[in-house]
Protein backbone atom coordinates (compact mmCIF):
# COMPACT_ATOMS: atom_id res chain seq x y z
CA UNK A 1 0.00 0.00 0.00
CA UNK A 2 1.34 3.42 -0.91
CA UNK A 3 1.87 5.97 1.83
CA UNK A 4 -0.75 8.72 1.84
CA UNK A 5 1.29 11.94 1.73
CA UNK A 6 -1.43 13.82 3.59
CA UNK A 7 -2.04 11.33 6.39
CA UNK A 8 -0.62 13.67 9.05
CA UNK A 9 -3.36 16.19 8.32
CA UNK A 10 -6.05 13.63 9.12
CA UNK A 11 -5.17 12.72 12.72
CA UNK A 12 -3.34 14.02 15.78
CA UNK A 13 0.42 13.76 15.57
CA UNK A 14 2.46 11.66 17.97
CA UNK A 15 3.56 14.76 19.87
CA UNK A 16 -0.02 16.05 20.04
CA UNK A 17 -1.22 12.74 21.47
CA UNK A 18 1.54 12.79 24.09
CA UNK A 19 0.50 16.30 25.09
CA UNK A 20 -3.21 15.43 25.12
CA UNK A 21 -2.69 12.46 27.45
CA UNK A 22 -0.24 13.69 30.12
CA UNK A 23 -1.20 10.77 32.39
CA UNK A 24 -0.09 8.17 29.84
CA UNK A 25 3.57 7.27 29.58
CA UNK A 26 5.12 8.92 26.52
CA UNK A 27 7.30 5.81 26.22
CA UNK A 28 4.21 3.68 25.70
CA UNK A 29 2.70 6.14 23.24
CA UNK A 30 5.91 6.10 21.19
CA UNK A 31 5.97 2.31 21.31
CA UNK A 32 2.34 2.14 20.20
CA UNK A 33 2.93 4.39 17.22
CA UNK A 34 6.10 2.51 16.24
CA UNK A 35 4.17 -0.75 16.27
CA UNK A 36 1.35 0.85 14.32
CA UNK A 37 3.52 2.51 11.68
CA UNK A 38 6.71 0.44 11.71
CA UNK A 39 10.22 1.84 11.81
CA UNK A 40 12.91 2.38 9.24
CA UNK A 41 16.65 2.72 9.83
CA UNK A 42 19.08 5.25 8.44
CA UNK A 43 22.51 4.13 7.29
CA UNK A 44 23.97 5.72 10.42
CA UNK A 45 21.63 3.66 12.58
CA UNK A 46 22.44 0.48 10.69
CA UNK A 47 26.16 1.16 11.14
CA UNK A 48 25.60 0.74 14.89
CA UNK A 49 24.40 -2.83 14.42
CA UNK A 50 26.93 -5.48 15.47
CA UNK A 51 25.77 -8.87 14.22
CA UNK A 52 27.91 -10.49 16.90
CA UNK A 53 25.92 -8.69 19.59
CA UNK A 54 22.52 -7.75 18.23
CA UNK A 55 19.57 -9.85 17.19
CA UNK A 56 19.03 -9.56 13.45
CA UNK A 57 17.68 -12.97 12.49
CA UNK A 58 14.53 -14.72 13.55
CA UNK A 59 12.35 -17.60 12.49
CA UNK A 60 8.86 -17.53 13.87
CA UNK A 61 5.52 -18.65 12.53
CA UNK A 62 4.70 -15.06 11.55
CA UNK A 63 8.09 -13.57 10.65
CA UNK A 64 11.03 -14.99 8.75
CA UNK A 65 14.28 -13.03 8.71
CA UNK A 66 17.43 -14.53 7.32
CA UNK A 67 20.84 -13.02 8.06
CA UNK A 68 21.76 -13.11 4.37
CA UNK A 69 19.16 -10.49 3.47
CA UNK A 70 19.10 -7.80 6.08
CA UNK A 71 21.21 -6.76 9.03
CA UNK A 72 18.70 -4.35 10.51
CA UNK A 73 17.93 -4.88 14.20
CA UNK A 74 15.07 -7.22 14.90
CA UNK A 75 13.51 -4.89 17.46
CA UNK A 76 14.10 -2.13 19.98
CA UNK A 77 14.20 -1.41 23.69
CA UNK A 78 13.45 1.96 25.25
CA UNK A 79 15.23 3.46 28.27
CA UNK A 80 12.51 2.26 30.65
CA UNK A 81 12.86 -1.36 29.49
CA UNK A 82 9.82 -1.22 27.21
CA UNK A 83 10.10 -3.41 24.14
CA UNK A 84 9.02 -2.22 20.73
CA UNK A 85 8.22 -5.17 18.53
CA UNK A 86 8.46 -3.80 15.05
CA UNK A 87 10.75 -3.57 12.12
CA UNK A 88 11.15 -2.35 8.60
CA UNK A 89 9.52 -5.46 7.12
CA UNK A 90 6.70 -6.04 9.60
CA UNK A 91 4.31 -3.23 8.73
CA UNK A 92 2.76 -2.12 5.48
CA UNK A 93 0.66 0.95 5.96
CA UNK A 94 -0.47 4.19 4.48
CA UNK A 95 1.44 6.21 7.08
CA UNK A 96 5.18 6.61 6.80
CA UNK A 97 7.20 4.84 9.47
CA UNK A 98 9.10 6.29 12.40
CA UNK A 99 12.81 6.54 11.76
CA UNK A 100 15.76 5.30 13.80
CA UNK A 101 18.84 7.47 13.37
CA UNK A 102 21.96 8.54 15.25
CA UNK A 103 21.63 11.94 16.93
CA UNK A 104 24.42 13.39 19.12
CA UNK A 105 26.06 9.96 19.15
CA UNK A 106 22.92 8.29 20.53
CA UNK A 107 20.59 5.97 18.64
CA UNK A 108 17.26 7.76 18.64
CA UNK A 109 13.76 7.17 17.31
CA UNK A 110 12.38 10.13 15.36
CA UNK A 111 9.06 11.25 13.98
CA UNK A 112 8.98 13.71 11.12
CA UNK A 113 12.64 14.54 11.75
CA UNK A 114 12.21 15.24 15.46
CA UNK A 115 14.11 13.04 17.94
CA UNK A 116 11.73 11.44 20.45
CA UNK A 117 13.64 8.95 22.58
CA UNK A 118 16.85 6.98 22.82
CA UNK A 119 16.53 3.35 21.73
CA UNK A 120 18.67 0.25 22.12
CA UNK A 121 18.88 -2.76 19.84
CA UNK A 122 17.87 -6.14 21.21
CA UNK A 123 20.85 -8.33 22.02
CA UNK A 124 20.82 -11.85 20.70
CA UNK A 125 21.03 -14.75 23.13
CA UNK A 126 24.06 -17.02 23.17
CA UNK A 127 22.15 -19.97 21.74
CA UNK A 128 21.60 -18.14 18.44
CA UNK A 129 25.14 -19.07 17.39
CA UNK A 130 24.80 -22.74 18.33
CA UNK A 131 23.57 -25.76 16.37
CA UNK A 132 21.46 -28.76 17.34
CA UNK A 133 22.92 -32.26 17.12
CA UNK A 134 20.92 -32.62 13.89
CA UNK A 135 22.89 -29.70 12.47
CA UNK A 136 20.21 -27.01 12.50
CA UNK A 137 20.92 -23.44 13.66
CA UNK A 138 19.21 -23.08 17.01
CA UNK A 139 17.62 -19.78 15.93
CA UNK A 140 15.58 -21.89 13.49
CA UNK A 141 14.22 -23.80 16.49
CA UNK A 142 13.49 -21.03 18.98
CA UNK A 143 13.60 -17.27 18.89
CA UNK A 144 14.09 -14.78 21.64
CA UNK A 145 12.61 -11.68 23.11
CA UNK A 146 14.78 -9.82 25.59
CA UNK A 147 13.70 -12.10 28.47
CA UNK A 148 11.70 -14.86 26.82
CA UNK A 149 12.34 -18.07 24.87
CA UNK A 150 9.77 -18.36 22.10
CA UNK A 151 8.81 -21.70 20.60
CA UNK A 152 6.56 -21.97 17.55
CA UNK A 153 6.35 -25.74 17.02
CA UNK A 154 3.81 -25.54 14.20
CA UNK A 155 4.75 -22.97 11.58
CA UNK A 156 1.46 -23.31 9.71
CA UNK A 157 -2.22 -23.20 10.64
CA UNK A 158 -4.88 -25.71 9.63
CA UNK A 159 -7.55 -23.05 9.35
CA UNK A 160 -5.85 -22.03 6.11
CA UNK A 161 -6.45 -25.49 4.61
CA UNK A 162 -10.14 -24.70 4.24
CA UNK A 163 -10.72 -21.92 1.70
CA UNK A 164 -11.95 -18.78 3.43
CA UNK A 165 -11.16 -19.97 6.97
CA UNK A 166 -7.88 -18.10 7.57
CA UNK A 167 -7.95 -15.09 9.89
CA UNK A 168 -7.98 -12.02 7.68
CA UNK A 169 -5.19 -10.05 9.42
CA UNK A 170 -2.84 -13.04 9.67
CA UNK A 171 0.29 -13.63 7.59
CA UNK A 172 1.12 -17.12 8.82
CA UNK A 173 0.18 -18.79 5.53
CA UNK A 174 2.09 -16.27 3.41
CA UNK A 175 5.13 -16.48 5.68
CA UNK A 176 5.10 -20.27 5.57
CA UNK A 177 4.61 -20.60 1.84
CA UNK A 178 7.37 -18.22 0.84
CA UNK A 179 9.97 -20.05 2.94
CA UNK A 180 11.40 -23.53 2.69
CA UNK A 181 11.01 -24.24 6.41
CA UNK A 182 9.48 -27.44 7.71
CA UNK A 183 5.97 -27.17 9.15
CA UNK A 184 6.77 -28.85 12.45
CA UNK A 185 9.80 -28.16 14.62
CA UNK A 186 11.45 -31.35 15.85
CA UNK A 187 10.95 -32.16 19.53
CA UNK A 188 14.55 -33.23 20.07
CA UNK A 189 15.76 -29.98 18.47
CA UNK A 190 13.48 -28.02 20.82
CA UNK A 191 14.76 -29.96 23.81
CA UNK A 192 18.40 -29.27 22.92
CA UNK A 193 17.79 -25.59 22.11
CA UNK A 194 15.93 -24.80 25.33
CA UNK A 195 18.58 -26.66 27.32
CA UNK A 196 21.27 -24.56 25.64
CA UNK A 197 19.34 -21.31 26.17
CA UNK A 198 19.09 -21.99 29.89
CA UNK A 199 22.89 -22.00 30.14
CA UNK A 200 22.86 -18.20 29.91
CA UNK A 201 22.28 -16.92 33.46
CA UNK A 202 20.08 -13.86 33.75
CA UNK A 203 18.86 -13.95 30.19
CA UNK A 204 15.42 -15.56 30.33
CA UNK A 205 12.45 -15.29 32.69
CA UNK A 206 9.90 -17.38 30.81
CA UNK A 207 9.20 -19.93 28.12
CA UNK A 208 6.50 -19.25 25.61
CA UNK A 209 4.78 -21.53 23.16
CA UNK A 210 2.44 -20.78 20.32
CA UNK A 211 1.85 -21.88 16.77
CA UNK A 212 -0.76 -22.54 14.19
CA UNK A 213 -3.94 -24.40 15.03
CA UNK A 214 -4.06 -28.18 14.61
CA UNK A 215 -7.67 -29.29 14.37
CA UNK A 216 -7.02 -33.06 14.25
CA UNK A 217 -7.70 -35.59 16.96
CA UNK A 218 -10.40 -37.73 18.48
CA UNK A 219 -11.77 -34.54 19.95
CA UNK A 220 -11.24 -31.34 17.98
CA UNK A 221 -7.73 -29.96 18.76
CA UNK A 222 -6.49 -33.09 20.56
CA UNK A 223 -3.44 -33.18 18.26
CA UNK A 224 -2.53 -29.58 19.13
CA UNK A 225 -2.93 -30.31 22.82
CA UNK A 226 -0.76 -33.41 22.54
CA UNK A 227 1.94 -31.46 20.69
CA UNK A 228 2.18 -28.86 23.47
CA UNK A 229 2.09 -31.47 26.22
CA UNK A 230 5.01 -33.33 24.70
CA UNK A 231 7.07 -30.14 24.40
CA UNK A 232 6.22 -28.89 27.89
CA UNK A 233 7.11 -32.26 29.39
CA UNK A 234 10.51 -32.28 27.69
CA UNK A 235 11.23 -28.65 28.53
CA UNK A 236 10.06 -29.17 32.09
CA UNK A 237 12.79 -31.71 32.75
CA UNK A 238 15.23 -28.81 33.00
CA UNK A 239 13.63 -27.39 36.14
CA UNK A 240 13.42 -28.26 39.79
CA UNK A 241 9.80 -28.60 40.84
CA UNK A 242 6.83 -29.03 38.59
CA UNK A 243 5.78 -25.50 37.63
CA UNK A 244 7.99 -23.10 35.71
CA UNK A 245 7.25 -19.58 34.35
CA UNK A 246 5.60 -20.25 31.03
CA UNK A 247 2.77 -19.23 28.75
CA UNK A 248 0.93 -21.11 26.05
CA UNK A 249 -1.12 -19.34 23.43
CA UNK A 250 -3.20 -22.10 21.96
CA UNK A 251 -6.51 -22.48 20.26
CA UNK A 252 -9.44 -22.45 22.71
CA UNK A 253 -9.24 -25.90 24.27
CA UNK A 254 -12.12 -27.54 26.12
CA UNK A 255 -12.09 -28.03 29.89
CA UNK A 256 -10.89 -31.61 29.67
CA UNK A 257 -7.99 -30.63 27.42
CA UNK A 258 -7.06 -27.69 29.64
CA UNK A 259 -7.09 -29.86 32.73
CA UNK A 260 -4.90 -32.41 31.00
CA UNK A 261 -2.32 -29.75 30.09
CA UNK A 262 -2.31 -28.41 33.62
CA UNK A 263 -2.03 -31.84 35.23
CA UNK A 264 0.57 -33.32 32.92
CA UNK A 265 2.91 -30.33 32.47
CA UNK A 266 4.47 -27.44 34.36
CA UNK A 267 2.61 -24.75 32.38
CA UNK A 268 1.70 -21.75 34.52
CA UNK A 269 -0.47 -19.61 32.25
CA UNK A 270 -2.77 -19.98 29.28
CA UNK A 271 -3.98 -17.70 26.53
CA UNK A 272 -6.50 -18.29 23.76
CA UNK A 273 -6.66 -15.27 21.47
CA UNK A 274 -10.19 -14.24 20.64
CA UNK A 275 -8.68 -11.51 18.41
CA UNK A 276 -11.76 -9.28 18.12
CA UNK A 277 -14.33 -8.62 20.83
CA UNK A 278 -17.53 -8.68 18.85
CA UNK A 279 -19.35 -11.79 17.67
CA UNK A 280 -20.34 -10.57 14.20
CA UNK A 281 -16.87 -9.25 13.50
CA UNK A 282 -15.29 -12.42 14.91
CA UNK A 283 -17.38 -14.45 12.46
CA UNK A 284 -16.21 -12.23 9.58
CA UNK A 285 -12.54 -11.78 10.51
CA UNK A 286 -11.83 -15.20 12.04
CA UNK A 287 -14.12 -17.50 10.03
CA UNK A 288 -12.20 -20.67 10.85
CA UNK A 289 -12.37 -20.08 14.58
CA UNK A 290 -16.04 -19.15 14.24
CA UNK A 291 -16.90 -22.27 12.27
CA UNK A 292 -15.03 -24.75 14.44
CA UNK A 293 -15.52 -23.28 17.92
CA UNK A 294 -17.66 -20.15 17.83
CA UNK A 295 -17.48 -16.86 19.68
CA UNK A 296 -19.53 -17.72 22.76
CA UNK A 297 -17.87 -21.10 23.15
CA UNK A 298 -14.47 -19.41 22.86
CA UNK A 299 -15.38 -17.15 25.74
CA UNK A 300 -16.77 -20.02 27.79
CA UNK A 301 -13.54 -21.94 27.32
CA UNK A 302 -11.57 -18.95 28.58
CA UNK A 303 -13.76 -18.84 31.69
CA UNK A 304 -13.17 -22.58 32.20
CA UNK A 305 -9.43 -21.97 31.86
CA UNK A 306 -9.61 -19.62 34.86
CA UNK A 307 -10.97 -22.55 36.89
CA UNK A 308 -7.92 -24.58 35.85
CA UNK A 309 -5.03 -22.09 35.84
CA UNK A 310 -6.35 -19.50 38.28
CA UNK A 311 -7.22 -15.83 38.18
CA UNK A 312 -4.42 -13.75 36.69
CA UNK A 313 -3.09 -16.70 34.73
CA UNK A 314 -5.53 -16.65 31.80
CA UNK A 315 -5.88 -13.98 29.19
CA UNK A 316 -6.91 -13.42 25.61
CA UNK A 317 -5.23 -11.40 22.89
CA UNK A 318 -6.82 -8.85 20.61
CA UNK A 319 -5.58 -7.72 17.23
CA UNK A 320 -6.59 -4.26 18.27
CA UNK A 321 -7.93 -2.18 15.44
CA UNK A 322 -9.26 -4.94 13.17
CA UNK A 323 -12.67 -4.20 14.63
CA UNK A 324 -12.60 -1.10 12.42
CA UNK A 325 -11.67 -2.91 9.22
CA UNK A 326 -13.89 -2.10 6.27
CA UNK A 327 -16.52 -2.77 5.21
CA UNK A 328 -18.01 -4.60 8.19
CA UNK A 329 -16.13 -3.04 11.09
CA UNK A 330 -17.31 -0.28 13.41
CA UNK A 331 -17.70 3.03 11.63
CA UNK A 332 -16.38 5.36 14.33
CA UNK A 333 -13.57 5.05 16.86
CA UNK A 334 -15.89 6.14 19.64
CA UNK A 335 -18.40 3.38 18.94
CA UNK A 336 -15.64 0.85 18.54
CA UNK A 337 -13.98 1.67 21.88
CA UNK A 338 -17.31 1.53 23.68
CA UNK A 339 -18.26 -1.85 22.27
CA UNK A 340 -14.83 -3.44 22.69
CA UNK A 341 -14.36 -2.29 26.27
CA UNK A 342 -17.88 -3.42 27.16
CA UNK A 343 -17.00 -6.94 26.02
CA UNK A 344 -13.59 -6.75 27.72
CA UNK A 345 -15.35 -5.91 30.97
CA UNK A 346 -17.48 -9.03 30.71
CA UNK A 347 -14.30 -11.06 30.33
CA UNK A 348 -12.72 -9.29 33.29
CA UNK A 349 -15.73 -10.09 35.46
CA UNK A 350 -14.91 -13.74 34.82
CA UNK A 351 -11.23 -13.24 35.65
CA UNK A 352 -10.01 -13.14 32.05
CA UNK A 353 -7.77 -10.27 31.04
CA UNK A 354 -7.93 -8.89 27.50
CA UNK A 355 -4.57 -7.71 26.15
CA UNK A 356 -4.13 -5.81 22.92
CA UNK A 357 -1.59 -6.13 20.16
CA UNK A 358 -1.40 -3.10 17.91
CA UNK A 359 -2.71 -4.20 14.55
CA UNK A 360 -0.13 -3.58 11.90
CA UNK A 361 -1.17 -4.32 8.39
CA UNK A 362 0.93 -7.38 7.69
CA UNK A 363 2.23 -7.90 4.19
CA UNK A 364 0.69 -11.09 2.86
CA UNK A 365 -2.48 -10.90 4.95
CA UNK A 366 -5.96 -10.58 3.45
CA UNK A 367 -6.29 -7.22 5.17
CA UNK A 368 -3.15 -5.82 3.54
CA UNK A 369 -5.05 -2.87 2.04
CA UNK A 370 -6.76 -1.86 5.27
CA UNK A 371 -6.01 1.22 7.37
CA UNK A 372 -5.36 0.98 11.07
CA UNK A 373 -7.06 3.39 13.52
CA UNK A 374 -5.54 6.57 14.88
CA UNK A 375 -2.85 6.61 17.57
CA UNK A 376 -5.33 8.24 19.91
CA UNK A 377 -7.62 5.23 19.52
CA UNK A 378 -4.89 2.92 20.75
CA UNK A 379 -4.06 5.16 23.70
CA UNK A 380 -7.69 5.18 24.79
CA UNK A 381 -7.93 1.43 24.37
CA UNK A 382 -4.77 0.82 26.41
CA UNK A 383 -6.07 3.04 29.18
CA UNK A 384 -9.40 1.24 29.12
CA UNK A 385 -7.95 -2.28 29.31
CA UNK A 386 -5.52 -1.28 32.07
CA UNK A 387 -8.37 0.32 34.02
CA UNK A 388 -10.45 -2.87 33.78
CA UNK A 389 -7.62 -4.95 35.22
CA UNK A 390 -7.31 -2.52 38.12
CA UNK A 391 -11.09 -2.46 38.66
CA UNK A 392 -11.34 -6.25 38.81
CA UNK A 393 -7.97 -6.78 40.55
CA UNK A 394 -6.46 -9.00 37.86
CA UNK A 395 -2.67 -8.89 37.81
CA UNK A 396 -0.89 -9.31 34.50
CA UNK A 397 2.44 -10.85 35.54
CA UNK A 398 1.94 -13.55 32.89
CA UNK A 399 1.98 -11.09 30.00
CA UNK A 400 3.77 -8.01 31.27
CA UNK A 401 6.55 -5.94 29.73
CA UNK A 402 9.17 -8.52 30.70
CA UNK A 403 7.35 -11.46 29.14
CA UNK A 404 5.69 -10.54 25.87
CA UNK A 405 6.34 -6.83 25.54
CA UNK A 406 3.82 -6.59 22.74
CA UNK A 407 0.93 -5.05 24.66
CA UNK A 408 0.90 -1.30 25.41
CA UNK A 409 -1.95 -1.81 27.86
CA UNK A 410 0.03 -4.23 30.02
CA UNK A 411 3.01 -1.85 29.93
CA UNK A 412 0.76 0.64 31.72
CA UNK A 413 0.33 -1.85 34.56
CA UNK A 414 3.93 -1.30 35.69
CA UNK A 415 2.98 1.55 38.01
CA UNK B 1 25.66 14.42 32.78
CA UNK B 2 24.06 17.52 34.31
CA UNK B 3 26.46 17.59 37.28
CA UNK B 4 29.67 15.72 38.00
CA UNK B 5 29.98 13.69 41.16
CA UNK B 6 33.17 14.68 42.96
CA UNK B 7 35.85 12.10 43.66
CA UNK B 8 35.18 12.50 47.40
CA UNK B 9 31.47 11.80 47.00
CA UNK B 10 32.15 8.90 44.64
CA UNK B 11 34.28 7.30 47.31
CA UNK B 12 31.56 7.81 49.90
CA UNK B 13 28.86 6.42 47.59
CA UNK B 14 30.97 3.41 46.70
CA UNK B 15 31.86 2.63 50.33
CA UNK B 16 29.76 -0.33 51.54
CA UNK B 17 29.84 1.17 55.04
CA UNK B 18 27.94 4.29 53.92
CA UNK B 19 24.21 4.49 54.57
CA UNK B 20 22.27 5.23 51.38
CA UNK B 21 18.63 6.21 51.22
CA UNK B 22 16.41 6.57 48.14
CA UNK B 23 13.19 8.60 48.25
CA UNK B 24 10.63 8.30 45.47
CA UNK B 25 7.00 9.30 44.98
CA UNK B 26 4.06 7.50 43.41
CA UNK B 27 1.72 9.08 40.82
CA UNK B 28 -0.33 10.69 43.63
CA UNK B 29 2.78 12.20 45.20
CA UNK B 30 2.92 9.85 48.19
CA UNK B 31 6.53 9.55 49.35
CA UNK B 32 8.33 6.25 49.80
CA UNK B 33 11.78 5.93 51.35
CA UNK B 34 14.06 2.90 51.41
CA UNK B 35 17.67 2.01 52.19
CA UNK B 36 19.58 0.95 49.08
CA UNK B 37 22.88 -0.56 50.02
CA UNK B 38 23.68 -1.38 46.39
CA UNK B 39 23.63 2.28 45.37
CA UNK B 40 26.96 3.39 43.90
CA UNK B 41 28.51 5.39 41.08
CA UNK B 42 29.21 3.24 38.03
CA UNK B 43 32.09 3.62 35.60
CA UNK B 44 30.01 5.86 33.33
CA UNK B 45 29.23 8.29 36.15
CA UNK B 46 25.61 7.22 36.64
CA UNK B 47 24.16 6.50 40.04
CA UNK B 48 23.24 2.84 39.95
CA UNK B 49 21.23 0.61 42.26
CA UNK B 50 20.03 -2.95 42.01
CA UNK B 51 16.30 -3.63 42.30
CA UNK B 52 15.69 -7.15 43.51
CA UNK B 53 11.88 -7.01 43.80
CA UNK B 54 10.03 -6.39 40.56
CA UNK B 55 6.72 -5.35 42.11
CA UNK B 56 8.20 -3.20 44.90
CA UNK B 57 6.80 0.28 45.45
CA UNK B 58 10.23 1.76 44.74
CA UNK B 59 10.40 -0.02 41.39
CA UNK B 60 6.92 1.22 40.46
CA UNK B 61 7.81 4.75 41.52
CA UNK B 62 11.05 4.63 39.54
CA UNK B 63 9.07 3.63 36.43
CA UNK B 64 6.71 6.53 37.03
CA UNK B 65 9.71 8.84 37.43
CA UNK B 66 11.41 7.77 34.21
CA UNK B 67 8.11 7.99 32.32
CA UNK B 68 7.32 11.53 33.42
CA UNK B 69 10.78 12.90 34.20
CA UNK B 70 10.05 13.17 37.93
CA UNK B 71 13.06 13.44 40.18
CA UNK B 72 14.04 11.24 43.11
CA UNK B 73 16.15 12.09 46.15
CA UNK B 74 19.13 10.21 47.51
CA UNK B 75 20.88 10.77 50.79
CA UNK B 76 24.20 9.16 51.62
CA UNK B 77 25.76 9.32 55.10
CA UNK B 78 29.31 8.35 55.94
CA UNK B 79 30.53 8.94 59.49
CA UNK B 80 29.58 12.62 60.03
CA UNK B 81 29.38 13.53 56.36
CA UNK B 82 26.08 13.59 54.50
CA UNK B 83 25.08 14.49 50.93
CA UNK B 84 21.72 14.87 49.25
CA UNK B 85 21.49 14.17 45.53
CA UNK B 86 18.52 15.02 43.36
CA UNK B 87 18.50 12.64 40.41
CA UNK B 88 16.34 11.50 37.53
CA UNK B 89 16.15 7.88 36.35
CA UNK B 90 17.99 7.46 33.06
CA UNK B 91 17.56 3.79 32.31
CA UNK B 92 16.00 0.57 33.59
CA UNK B 93 18.41 -2.14 32.49
CA UNK B 94 16.51 -5.44 32.38
CA UNK B 95 18.29 -7.47 29.70
CA UNK B 96 21.53 -7.78 27.78
CA UNK B 97 25.15 -8.44 28.67
CA UNK B 98 25.48 -5.47 31.03
CA UNK B 99 22.46 -6.66 32.99
CA UNK B 100 23.78 -10.23 33.01
CA UNK B 101 27.08 -9.04 34.45
CA UNK B 102 25.24 -7.54 37.44
CA UNK B 103 22.95 -10.57 37.65
CA UNK B 104 25.88 -12.96 37.90
CA UNK B 105 27.47 -10.80 40.59
CA UNK B 106 24.23 -10.84 42.60
CA UNK B 107 23.92 -14.60 42.21
CA UNK B 108 27.51 -15.05 43.46
CA UNK B 109 27.28 -12.64 46.37
CA UNK B 110 23.66 -12.92 47.52
CA UNK B 111 22.22 -15.98 45.76
CA UNK B 112 18.99 -14.16 44.85
CA UNK B 113 17.23 -12.94 41.69
CA UNK B 114 17.70 -9.51 40.14
CA UNK B 115 14.87 -7.57 38.50
CA UNK B 116 16.35 -4.30 37.28
CA UNK B 117 19.55 -2.29 37.26
CA UNK B 118 18.47 1.33 37.62
CA UNK B 119 20.75 4.06 36.30
CA UNK B 120 20.15 7.61 37.48
CA UNK B 121 21.58 10.91 36.37
CA UNK B 122 22.46 13.36 39.16
CA UNK B 123 20.92 16.79 38.69
CA UNK B 124 21.95 18.57 41.89
CA UNK B 125 24.21 17.71 44.81
CA UNK B 126 24.03 19.42 48.19
CA UNK B 127 26.27 18.62 51.14
CA UNK B 128 24.06 18.08 54.18
CA UNK B 129 26.81 17.40 56.72
CA UNK B 130 25.33 18.83 59.89
CA UNK B 131 28.24 20.96 61.07
CA UNK B 132 28.71 22.42 57.60
CA UNK B 133 25.02 23.21 57.27
CA UNK B 134 24.93 24.75 60.78
CA UNK B 135 27.74 27.12 59.95
CA UNK B 136 26.15 28.02 56.62
CA UNK B 137 22.89 28.75 58.39
CA UNK B 138 24.52 31.07 60.92
CA UNK B 139 26.25 32.96 58.16
CA UNK B 140 23.31 33.23 55.79
CA UNK B 141 20.52 33.76 58.36
CA UNK B 142 22.03 35.42 61.44
CA UNK B 143 18.62 36.61 62.57
CA UNK B 144 17.24 33.10 62.94
CA UNK B 145 18.33 32.06 66.42
CA UNK B 146 17.29 32.13 70.07
CA UNK B 147 18.32 35.28 71.89
CA UNK B 148 19.68 33.50 74.94
CA UNK B 149 22.38 32.03 72.74
CA UNK B 150 23.71 35.58 72.22
CA UNK B 151 23.98 36.73 75.82
CA UNK B 152 26.70 36.02 78.31
CA UNK B 153 25.09 33.63 80.77
CA UNK B 154 27.10 34.95 83.70
CA UNK B 155 25.76 38.48 83.20
CA UNK B 156 22.20 37.25 83.08
CA UNK B 157 22.62 35.20 86.19
CA UNK B 158 24.21 38.14 88.13
CA UNK B 159 21.01 40.15 87.94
Amino acid sequence: MAVDKNWREKELSLKEVINKYPDVSPFIIIKTDAQRRGVDYTEAALSRVDVNVHQTVTRSFAVERSDQVDHSPFSLLLRDGTSILTGRDMVEGYRDPLVVDVVDDKIMILDDGEPLEEVFYWEKPDFYDKFTSSGKPMWHIAWARPLRIDLNPNQYCQFWETPGHGCKYCAIAATYKKSDKEQFVDLQDIDETVHEALKQPGRFTSIFLTGGTILDGEQLLDAEVEQYIQILKRVGRNFNGKRFPSQLIGTAFNKQQLQRIYDETGLMSYTADIEVLNEELFDWICPGKAAKIGYQEWKDRLYQAVDVFGRGYVNTGLVAGVEMATPKGFQTEEESLGRILEEAEELAKHGVSAVACVWNVAPGSMFFKQRTPSLEYYVKLSKGLDALRRKYHIHIDMDNYRRCGNHPDTDLSRV
Amino acid sequence: MAVEISRELQEILNDPQSIKVLATTDPEGRPHVVFKGSLHVNEDGYLEYLEFIESSQTNKNMVHSIWFHKTVAINVKHEKQSFQIEAVPYRALIAGKEFEKRYNQVRREKGIDLSTVWLMEPLEIVEETFEKRRLEEEKAHPILKHLDLLVEQEKINEK
